[in-house]
C-alpha cells in the first residue's frame, strides 16, 4: 500500500514536471491572464508620482470591473487632485484582438461625456504617469509574440522569465521581459525595452496579498530608468465578487460619479 | 438673498470634513489679466476669483452650490457674489430627477452650438474665460432615466436665460457704436409658463457608435438686434430680440481606430434674424450641421477639427447673414513632462466674413494644486466681431490654486 502511495506520488510529480517543461511563454502568460481574480472587483488606487527632483504628486482613483464573458468592463473615478476630482473613466475591454476597446471620458468641468479612440489612447501615459493606458487596462496575450527564456528566482520566489515582443510596430515598447511567480501567478517585475533596444521602463512589483482567496498586487513602482521618473501604485479596500450590475458600467453612471 | 447663502455655505464648509463625512467642500481660486499687444496697451481683462462649491449627500439624494466671489477691475458690475449653480439630486436604479439652477449641456460639438441650446453662454469679456466657465446655468428641473444603453431625459426650464453679451460702456469687448447709441439687452423672457423652454433628449451608448435625437422648445438666446430712437434719451437704441423657436435635432460620435468622428445636426423652426438694415428682423426655418474629427495621434498628441454650416430656407436678400455661412474650428494640443505641461493651439475662422480668432497658451502645473497658463490671443480679419477685436490682441496670464 505504502509502495503504491509512493509511486502515485511518484506519477503525479512526474506528469507535473512533464506539464511544467511542455509550458510555453504563451502558456504561462495566459495562465497569467486566466489568474483567478473574481466574476467582479473593486479597490481605491494611490498614485504617487516622483520627478527627479523628488517633487511628488498624488492621484487617487476608485475602480470597479466586471467580467462579461471574456470581456472586460472598468470604470474609474478620480477622486484627488481637486483640479480632475470627479472625473470618469469608463472602459470595455474586448478580448477580440481585432476589436478596438470602448472608451468614454467624462469632464465634470465641461458636464459631458467624450467618446475617444479605444486604439491610440492605449499606449499613451495614464494621468501623467509612467504607466500606459494598456498597462493598467487588459493587453490581449496574442498583440504579442511569447517566448519562454529561462526559470530563475526573484527575492527567492521562483519565477518564469517570459520575452515578449509586440507583433505591430506602433507599440510604444519593443520587447518586454516579465518575471512571473509561480506560486501566484503575478509579475515580480517587468522590463520594458524602447525601440532602440535600451531599457526604458521597469516595474517592480513590491508587495502582493491574497483578499478573499484571490491573490493581488497591493504595490508595484513603475521607474521611467530613462528620465528617472517614478509611479508608485498601491491598491487598497480589495474587493472581489462584490454584488454589481451592468448598470454600473454605463455613461450615465459615469456622469452620476461616486 | 444671494449674499446670505454664501455666508452660510461658507459657514457651513468652515465645520471641516473628515473623508465619511457626507460634506464635500471644494473650489479654487483665479486670477487672470490680459494686456493689448498694441497701443494704448490696455487691460482688455483683469479679474480675481474664489469660486466655493459645496456638496452634501444623504443616501441616494444631495444637494449641491456653487458660488463665484469675484473682483473685476474692468467691469465694476461683475463685482460681488454670484451663484454659478444650486440644485437638489436624487437618483436611483431607475430615475434621476435634478431640480434648480444647473448647467445643461447637449450635444457633441465643441464650443460651438447646434443642440445645445439650454445652458446660454456668458461673453461679457468674449473668450477670456475657458468655454465651461462661460456657460452660464439655468433655473429648472431635468428628469433623466439612466439605462443601459439608452438614456433619455426631459428639461423644463420655466425662466430662461439669454447670453450675456459684451454691451457696458466700461467693457473693451464692446461692439463699436455711433455716439449716443446705446444697447437695451433683457436678460430673459417675462416669467411666464408659456415662455419656458421644454425638451427632451434620447441617447444612445452603443459599442461602436453613440447617438442621440432632440427635440427643444426654446428662444434664440443670442439677441437679434434691431435699431430704434429713443426720444427721451434721445439716441439710437439697439434692442435685443428674443422670440421663441423650436429645435429638432440629432449628434452621433463614433471611433475609428485613431479617429473619433462626430456629427450634430438641427432643424430650427422660426428662428428669428436680423435685416442688414438693422431696422427689423424675420422668422426663418434653419438648418445647421456640424462636422468633427477628432484624431489621439499617441504620444499625447491631440488634433481637432469641427466645420459648421447654416443654411436659411426661404430666404430673402434682405437678412444680415448670408443664406449659406461657415464656421471653422480647430485645436492641437501636446502634453509633455508627465502632463504637467500642456501646449495647444486653437483657432476660429469665419469664413464667410474672413475673419478669424487664434489662441496659443500653455498650462504648466506647478503641483496638484497649482497651474500656471500664459498665452496670446489674435483677433483679424476683413469683417465681422472677430476682425472688430484686432484692437484686442492680447497677451495674458492665469493663476489657478485648487483647494
Amino acid at each position: 500500500m505504502k509502495i503504491a502511495k509512493t509511486a502515485a506520488t511518484i506519477v503525479v510529480a512526474l506528469s507535473a514536471m512533464v506539464c511544467a517543461e511542455a509550458l510555453t511563454g504563451r502558456d504561462i502568460v495566459q495562465k497569467e491572464h486566466d489568474r483567478p481574480d473574481g466574476d467582479t472587483r473593486s479597490s481605491e488606487l494611490s498614485m504617487t508620482l516622483v520627478n527627479k527632483s523628488g517633487n511628488k504628486r498624488e492621484r487617487k482613483i476608485t475602480s470597479f470591473a466586471m467580467d462579461v464573458g471574456k470581456d472586460t468592463k472598468q470604470i474609474m473615478f478620480f477622486r484627488y487632485p481637486n483640479d480632475v476630482k470627479g472625473t470618469g473613466f469608463l472602459t470595455v475591454d474586448y478580448d477580440d484582438i481585432n476589436k478596438d476597446d470602448d472608451k468614454w471620458l467624462y469632464l465634470p468641468a465641461m458636464k459631458k461625456t467624450r467618446r475617444i479612440s479605444g486604439k491610440s489612447s492605449k499606449t499613451d501615459y495614464f494621468m501623467g504617469s509612467d504607466f500606459t493606458y494598456d498597462d493598467v487596462g487588459q493587453r490581449n496575450i496574442d498583440e504579442d509574440t511569447h517566448k519562454l527564456l529561462r526559470e530563475e528566482k526573484v527575492n527567492g520566489v521562483d519565477c518564469w522569465v517570459i520575452e515578449s515582443v509586440p507583433k505591430k510596430s506602433d507599440e510604444i515598447f519593443s520587447k518586454k521581459v516579465m518575471w512571473i511567480r509561480k506560486d501566484c501567478l503575478i509579475a515580480a517585475k517587468v522590463e520594458y525595452y524602447d525601440k532602440l533596444g535600451k531599457l526604458h521602463r521597469l516595474l517592480n512589483v513590491e508587495s502582493v496579498v491574497q483578499v478573499d482567496g484571490f491573490w493581488a498586487i497591493g504595490k508595484m513602482t513603475m521607474e521611467n530608468v530613462q528620465t528617472n521618473h517614478k509611479t508608485i501604485l498601491e491598491f487598497g479596500e480589495l474587493k472581489f465578487n462584490i454584488p454589481l450590475d451592468a448598470k454600473t458600467f454605463t455613461v450615465p453612471r459615469l456622469e452620476r460619479g461616486l | 438673498m444671494i449674499k446670505e447663502f454664501g455666508v452660510t455655505l461658507l459657514l457651513a464648509s468652515a465645520t471641516a470634513f473628515a473623508q465619511e463625512s457626507p460634506f464635500q467642500f471644494n473650489g479654487f481660486v483665479d486670477t487672470y489679466h490680459a494686456i493689448q499687444t498694441e497701443w494704448p496697451h490696455d487691460f482688455t481683462t483683469s479679474r480675481t476669483r474664489l469660486r466655493a462649491e459645496l456638496r452634501v449627500d444623504y443616501e441616494n439624494a444631495y444637494l449641491f452650490a456653487s458660488l463665484n466671489g469675484i473682483h473685476n477691475s474692468i467691469l465694476d458690475d461683475r463685482t460681488g457674489i454670484q451663484l454659478q449653480e444650486a440644485y437638489f439630486n436624487y437618483s436611483n436604479s431607475f430615475v434621476e430627477i435634478r431640480a434648480g439652477r444647473q448647467i445643461v449641456v447637449w450635444g457633441v460639438a465643441d464650443g460651438l452650438r447646434v443642440t445645445d441650446l439650454i445652458s446660454p453662454v456668458d461673453y461679457t469679456e468674449f473668450m477670456s474665460s475657458d468655454y465651461d466657465d462661460m456657460r452660464m446655468a439655468v433655473d429648472g428641473i431635468r428628469i433623466k432615466y439612466p439605462g443601459e444603453r439608452v438614456n433619455a431625459e426631459v428639461v423644463y426650464v420655466p425662466v430662461p436665460r439669454y447670453f450675456q453679451m459684451p454691451i457696458g460702456e466700461d467693457n473693451p469687448w464692446r461692439p463699436d457704436l455711433p455716439e449716443k447709441a446705446s444697447f437695451d439687452f433683457p436678460e430673459g423672457p417675462e416669467p411666464r409658463f408659456k415662455n419656458g423652454d421644454f425638451g427632451t433628449r434620447v441617447s444612445f451608448f452603443l459599442s461602436n457608435l453613440d447617438f442621440s435625437i432632440s427635440a427643444l422648445h426654446t428662444h434664440n438666446q443670442s439677441p437679434v438686434t434691431v435699431a430704434g430712437y429713443d426720444p427721451v434719451k434721445d439716441s439710437i437704441v439697439i434692442r435685443g430680440i428674443h422670440e421663441t423657436m423650436t429645435m429638432f435635432g440629432g449628434d452621433m460620435s463614433m471611433p475609428l481606430g485613431e479617429f473619433v468622428l462626430r456629427l450634430e445636426i438641427a432643424e430650427y423652426l422660426d428662428e428669428a434674424l436680423g435685416y442688414a438694415n438693422n431696422l427689423d428682423y424675420a422668422r426663418k426655418n434653419t438648418f445647421n450641421a456640424l462636422g468633427g474629427i477628432d484624431w489621439y495621434a499617441g504620444d499625447n498628441w491631440t488634433f481637432m477639427v469641427q466645420y459648421l454650416h447654416k443654411y436659411i430656407a426661404d430666404y430673402s436678400d434682405e437678412l444680415a447673414a448670408e443664406k449659406n455661412s461657415s464656421q471653422v474650428t480647430f485645436r492641437i494640443s501636446k502634453e509633455l513632462l508627465n502632463n504637467t505641461l500642456k501646449l495647444a493651439l486653437y483657432g476660429m475662422f469665419d469664413i464667410d466674413n474672413l475673419g478669424y480668432y487664434a489662441r496659443v497658451s500653455g498650462d504648466y502645473a506647478l503641483s496638484d494644486q497649482v497651474t500656471l497658463s500664459l498665452g496670446y490671443d489674435h483677433f483679424g480679419g476683413k469683417r465681422g466681431q472677430l476682425a472688430g477685436y484686432d484692437k484686442n490682441r492680447e497677451v495674458w496670464a492665469k493663476a489657478k490654486y485648487y483647494f
